[in-house]
């Protein structure tokens, strides 16, 4: 089954022929249109869910970053049904794959910056200088600043993957230590299986986390240029 | 076919921006009723605007309806109507056994082999079902509540509107039995103006005896103010000319006469003591 501790976030194939892009979709079944004015139970909560959600996360937002709004909440459910659904055995968590996560942040990160450039060029550049700085600072803190913008699609992919990553490996490590210990001593094995009860938990709340700091960001580097 | 739609369809051309009206049956998509269909880049998505509102059946087929619970399952996983056809054979454990044959099977040749992913599974499993068995039928619940809270929403604004409409039709009915009992205000207000007709009439009747009487009071006055008068004047003349006509010699006459009259009297009457 598993050769090494890697082989889970290798990109899944059967005979050949990529399926990633099939489990990439698959999410996207589990929450369904809703198409009455009364729904399911599931469809029920769902709309609840992103209501609130949108409410508390589109409160800052002026009227021109409202316009995120379909954007921002795609990605939140998004990051967060596939983190979920990484949690059951055997499965593979897109979210796990740098590229992924390059690809959805670099992108989002350049739309916020460009518009910011575009519609308030001043106060867009202005962000490069921190209020109240010494005159003697201001070329290194410029740099810095530079820096720092540049940074932040490359911190929002690597924050997600490794989180995730991190934390599927730390669960598989401790399940193989289970796994080895039942043999010799069973009492340790127990244990271990109650640390890994406890991450798992941990698991379910990081994954819920990540989706919604990876929105956030990308919401506050949203307000910050519009 | 066109002008207003019926009560229940989306009145389209009301609303901005031209959308199609869809009380047209089958006629919604041809172009001379919808020409912002045409464009290609709005088309889809003003077609995705269209079709959230059913004013037609999903599907021509007759096909049941959706049921609204789910099927009855075992273990969470398997439904019953497989127990159902594994019992005529297998009887009530057949399933079971069936079920614990393949795990074990599966185990023992080492089909699923037990790794680190075991623990992780069992764990991850076994919180999902802690989880789903305490709260489940509180969220359920829950999206219960949500539900009924819109529906109780809206039959809210319903009753408001019935209640308004009811409102209207009592005053309408208590104005038009108001209005069929108007004939008594017009009878008083008729009885009114007679009644002051009447007394208007009284009064000036009064007053014009008054005013003739008092004419006819003043020429009876006349005369008899002419009658006196003349009266007055007539004895004044009588006497005037009685006592012209009394000459001094009557008048000494008639006094002597009248002395002697007294000396006679007085004779006779000092045999009378005084009293």
């Amino acid at each position: 089954m598993n050769e090494n501790l890697f082989a889970s976030f290798a990109a899944p194939s059967m005979m050949g022929l990529p399926i990633v892009v099939l489990i990439v979709m698959f999410p996207s079944i589990l929450f369904p249109t809703p198409s009455r004015l009364i729904n399911n139970r599931l469809i029920s909560i769902q709309q609840w869910l992103i209501q609130l959600t949108s409410k508390q996360m589109l409160a800052i937002h002026n009227q021109k970053g409202r316009t995120w709004a379909l954007m921002l909440m795609s990605l939140i459910l998004f990051i967060g049904s596939t983190n979920l659904l990484g949690l059951l055995p055997h499965s593979f968590t897109p979210t796990t794959q740098l590229s992924m996560n390059l690809g959805m942040a670099i992108p989002l990160w350049a739309g916020t910056v460009i518009t910011g450039f575009r519609y308030k060029t001043k106060v867009s550049l202005a962000h490069f200088l921190p209020q109240g700085t010494p005159l003697p600072l201001i070329p290194m803190l410029v740099v810095i600043e530079t820096i720092s913008l540049f940074i932040q699609p490359m911190a929002l992919a690597v924050r997600l993957t490794a989180n995730i990553t991190a934390g599927h490996l730390l669960i598989h490590l401790i399940g193989g230590a289970t796994l080895a210990l039942i043999n010799i001593s069973a009492t340790t094995a127990f244990i271990t299986f109650i640390i890994l009860i406890l991450l798992t938990i941990l698991e379910f709340a990081v994954a819920l986390i990540q989706a919604y700091v990876f929105t956030l960001l990308v919401s506050l580097y949203l307000h910050d240029n519009t | 076919s066109d002008g207003a739609p019926g009560p229940g369809h989306w009145d389209a051309d009301a609303a901005a921006g031209g959308l199609v009206d869809l009380a047209v049956p089958g006629g919604a998509f041809s172009g001379r009723r919808a020409p912002c269909l045409k464009n290609p880049v709005l088309g889809p998505g003003v077609l995705q605007a269209i079709r959230i509102f059913h004013t037609r059946q999903p599907s021509l087929a007759p096909i049941p309806c959706v049921p609204e619970y789910g099927g009855k399952v075992c273990l969470g996983l398997i439904p019953k109507e497989f127990f159902q056809f594994l019992y005529p054979k297998t009887g009530v454990r057949g399933p079971y056994v069936l079920g614990t044959g393949l795990i074990l099977y599966s185990l023992s040749k080492e089909i699923y082999v037990i790794t680190a992913e075991t623990f992780s599974a069992i764990s991850t499993i076994g919180l999902l079902i802690y989880v789903v068995k305490k709260y489940g039928a509180s969220i359920g619940e829950f999206a219960d509540k949500l539900s009924e809270q819109k529906i109780a929403q809206l039959e809210e604004v319903k009753q408001a509107s019935i209640q308004q409409i009811q409102d209207a039709i009592d005053t309408e009915k208590s104005q038009q039995a108001l209005v069929q009992k108007r004939h008594y205000l017009f009878d008083v207000q008729r009885n009114n103006i007679a009644m002051a007709l009447e007394l208007t009439y009284r009064e000036r009747l009064h007053r014009v005896y008054r005013e003739v009487k008092n004419r006819l009071d003043y020429h009876i006055s006349v005369q008899n103010m002419m009658r006196r008068k003349e009266q007055e004047h007539m004895i004044n003349w009588v006497e005037k000319h009685v006592v012209q006509s009394i000459s001094a010699q009557q008048e000494k006459e008639t006094i002597a006469k009248c002395i002697a009259g007294l000396k006679l009297l007085a004779k006779k009457a000092p045999s009378q003591p005084v009293l």
